[in-house]
């Protein structure tokens, strides 16, 4: 479904991505992982379209995704999330989801500028999608709160609600369980693994060790923006080189 | 700025017993009550009051479509008094040069605005911030220029009179003027305030907190503030016109800086985000000089005073002071219970 070859992202002097190559196939969960400055974010940049690939490919069910707007590449059914928080603080829970459905919400300008029924229709059934997301996350109770008050787990929450809620093919998480306690990162794992089972490909960054255990199919580690390894979650330990990334020279 | 004055939301279990319907159909008497009184206020007031009160409508107009801008969409651009007076100029030229009627030329007026609103929007699409609000400031400059120098379409510095301000033949006093003041202004608050509630406000307010996270979910970030220029524009480009009936005459120092400071200690004492603070902002700081007439100097150092207050005391401005001790009064983009 997504196919990455070769991709290379140099800002100056520096190169952040060199040759990277994947491909996650729809229902899998594919992780990314590596130390800080691996270049973990930077190759999530270049395949979402916010930062320019100096050279390479990525496909996504056949289509070159390089130089696409993020807006043009989420339209062909791609979410993300944000590391440093992609919430929308001055607004509601319900309203942060609403806008993540934006493209399926079909009213029109004028329509909605003249309250004509077929707008108002629309709206109210994407507060119904809405609702029905917060739901399945476990937060339906913070529906009415201001988003720039809830607390960090909680926002990463409402972000993942919102990027799931237009029934995207490939999401692709920046680091979703920083800030969730136990209880919420397990549920996040069965909702992960739930949503590969309907044919959803996920693509994560992941440093938590616990999650990338049990939600990976295939865990991929970078390190200097080269792939080191790509492996099964069950091989990583006996990794030597990724062990070595993490742990320095033993 | 907001975290200490964000009243943490009407407890839930309190908003789900009160009955949705009921706070619903409450907001629904209370907008009705306002119109009746608005509508039957004509006939408790003198001509004098009566121009004062539709100068306070205009300004609500200019202080619901500044707001798009500076408030929802989050841009600090200064146009305002550009798309009022490019409203003013297209509706009394197209009067006094072409012979149209005044609603004709309203129209024209309007669509001005919103025209040349969605062309200022363009500029916005590469610069923001400080820079934003210089040019900005330019344009509303350069737009006075044309007015003063191009005396063969504008009449010049002086500015002109207007034909006959009528009605389906109909001359218009200012009781007449009031009326289509009124239903003017309510059809653009309205429209304004739907729009606020559907996926374009949303949008605005997403573009205004976070960029990159609204392109990622699809939002097409510059066609939104070109959106957002050109509705300000429209409505701003309406009061405009309505301020061309007003006072019979277009003038260039009529929209001046003076003219952008007033419009924006208007919408920073109504509260930034909030429709209902544009209005109530407007009729005070339009009914306030009337009031201080009698005492010269006073004037200013009020005006001074209220902004310096309202910027300590009140960051979310009346808007939000009315919001926390009226529940039922309480804006959203969207609101869980249905609309008002």
């Amino acid at each position: 479904m997504l196919d990455v070859s070769d991709l290379s992202v140099r800002f100056g002097g520096l190169t952040a991505v060199s040759g990277l190559s994947f491909s996650v196939r729809a229902g899998e969960v594919f992780t990314m992982m590596g130390p800080n400055g691996a270049g973990k974010t930077t190759a999530f940049n270049a395949i979402g379209g916010f930062v320019r690939a100096t050279a390479g490919r990525v496909r996504f069910d056949g289509r070159d995704l390089i130089g696409l707007p993020p807006e043009k590449i989420a339209s062909l059914g791609i979410r993300r999330t944000f590391q440093n928080n992609g919430i929308l603080r001055e607004m509601t829970v319900l309203e942060n989801v609403l806008t993540g459905l934006e493209l399926d919400t079909p009213s029109t300008f004028w329509g909605s500028a003249l309250g004509l029924p077929a707008s108002g229709r629309a709206e109210r059934e994407a507060v119904a999608k809405a609702r029905r997301m917060l739901a399945e996350m476990e937060i339906a109770d913070l529906e009415d709160r201001s988003a720039g008050d809830l607390s960090f787990g909680q926002q990463r929450l409402v972000e993942i609600a919102r990027a799931l809620v237009a029934g995207a093919r490939l999401i692709m998480l920046d680091e979703p369980a920083v800030g969730l306690s136990p209880s919420e990162r397990a549920h996040l794992a069965t909702t992960l693994r739930e949503l590969a089972r309907t044919g959803i490909a996920i693509l994560l960054v992941e440093h938590v060790q616990d999650l990338v255990m049990a939600v990976s199919d295939q865990v991929l580690v970078l390190n200097y923006g080269k792939r080191i390894a790509q492996c099964v979650p069950a091989e990583l330990k006996n990794n030597a080189e990724v062990l070595e990334a993490y742990l320095g020279h033993a | 700025m907001r975290e200490l004055t964000s009243s943490p939301a009407l407890p839930r279990v309190a908003r789900n017993l009160a009955a949705p319907s009921r706070e619903r159909a409450l907001r629904r008497t209370a907008l009705a009550a306002t119109l009746v009184v608005l509508c039957v206020l004509p006939f408790f007031v003198n001509d004098y009051v009566q121009f004062v009160i539709n100068t306070m409508i205009v300004y609500c107009l200019v202080a619901v479509g500044f707001n798009v801008v500076i408030g929802y969409l989050g841009q600090l651009a200064f146009v305002s008094a550009g798309f009022f007076g490019v409203g003013a100029y297209a509706t009394g030229l197209s009067m006094a040069h072409l012979g149209l009627p005044f609603p004709l030329a309203a129209v024209i007026g309007t669509l001005a605005g919103g025209l040349v609103g969605g062309l200022v929007g363009l500029p916005a699409l590469r610069v923001r911030g400080h820079y934003l609000a210089i040019i900005s400031l330019a344009v509303g400059e350069i737009l006075r220029w044309v007015y003063v120098h191009a005396e063969a379409v504008t009449f010049g510095a002086g500015g002109f009179t207007l034909p006959d301000v009528r009605l389906g033949g109909q001359l218009l006093g200012d009781k007449g003027k009031y009326y289509v003041f009124l239903a003017a202004a309510v059809a653009a608050i309205a429209a304004t305030s739907l729009l606020l509630r559907s996926r374009f406000g949303r949008a605005f307010v997403a573009v205004r907190n976070n960029e990159p996270a609204a392109a990622s979910l699809g939002i097409r970030v510059k066609r939104v503030k070109v959106i957002a220029f050109a509705w300000s524009g429209l409505v701003i480009g309406l009061a405009g016109a309505l301020y061309a009936a007003l006072n019979g005459r277009v003038s260039p120092d009529s929209f001046g800086l003076a003219q952008v400071l007033l419009h924006f200690a208007i919408v920073m004492i109504g509260g930034l985000g909030s429709l209902l603070g544009s209005v109530l902002g407007a009729v005070l700081l339009t009914g306030a000089p009337e009031l201080l007439r009698n005492f010269p100097g006073l004037e200013e150092i009020v005006f001074s005073l209220m902004l310096i207050g309202v910027l300590f005391f009140m960051p979310k401005g009346l808007g939000g002071l009315v919001a926390r001790t009226v529940p039922l009064a309480r804006e959203r983009l969207f609101r869980s219970n249905g609309d008002a």
